[in-house]
């Protein structure tokens, strides 16, 4: 896993991302796991003003296809 | 004044002349709401997430727009997905004044993804250097165990 073990820090902050864009799907991969699933706080370490708007992009690139629903993950 | 952002897929398959014909049609219909459009342009095909209407790809096309009368963009939409060209739509609302899309972004975009793949590429060597003790302290360990056997 991409967050593990590694000091927590909000990946948004520290670029100084302000907007997230729903179709920069590269930069939402990266906080969603191999089932698709959006990743919790806790773990990626997202301030959460920008975990809000996080996942409303990721919910919007959802919906036009972007990115899946579900994915089968890893067996 | 508000500024929304339409992003529509059609089907990949279509010709260029009958892309330019939906994407009229659709600036037409948009203009019957008063409003300005700014940008229309194809934003390029891609693999969909999953399939809609039995497609694997998809055309994706992008709509920047001041809207003018705002009762009148339901009617648009409802329009939008009753047109059976149109895969699938969404309009969002956008926070700034967007900027004309011109030729020259698209080259700064290359390279900026160029950039982008090349950091991706770095970071993956790095991940199988690191993968690459753990097999050996495996074997390793496999080799003495095999020995105290």
């Amino acid at each position: 896993m991409a967050f593990q073990n590694r000091n927590k820090f909000c990946y948004f902050k520290e670029n100084g991302i302000h907007e997230i864009d729903y179709k920069d799907v590269k930069l939402l991969r990266r906080f969603v796991n191999d089932q698709g699933k959006i990743m919790p706080r806790r773990i990626t370490g997202t301030s959460a003003k920008m975990h809000r708007k996080l996942i409303k992009a990721i919910k919007r690139s959802r919906s036009i296809a972007l990115m899946p629903y579900v994915e089968r993950g890893i067996d | 004044m508000r500024y929304y952002e339409t992003i529509y897929i059609v089907d990949p398959n279509l010709d260029n002349n009958v892309l330019d014909k939906i994407m009229d049609e659709i600036s037409k219909e948009l203009l019957k709401t008063e409003s300005k459009i700014i940008n229309h342009r194809v934003w390029g095909k891609k693999r969909l997430a999953y399939q809609i209407e039995n497609q694997k790809y998809g055309t994706y096309v992008l709509i920047h727009f001041q809207v003018g009368n705002q009762s009148k963009m339901i009617e648009f939409s409802t329009w939008m997905k009753l047109n059976n060209s149109v895969i699938r739509h969404m309009t969002v609302l956008l926070d700034d004044k967007p900027e004309l899309f011109t030729e020259e972004e698209k080259k700064e975009e290359a390279s900026v993804k160029d950039n982008s793949v090349e950091n991706e590429e770095s970071l993956s060597q790095a991940d199988k250097v690191e993968k690459v003790p753990e097999k050996e302290k495996d074997k390793n360990t496999v080799e003495k165990l095999e020995e105290e056997k």
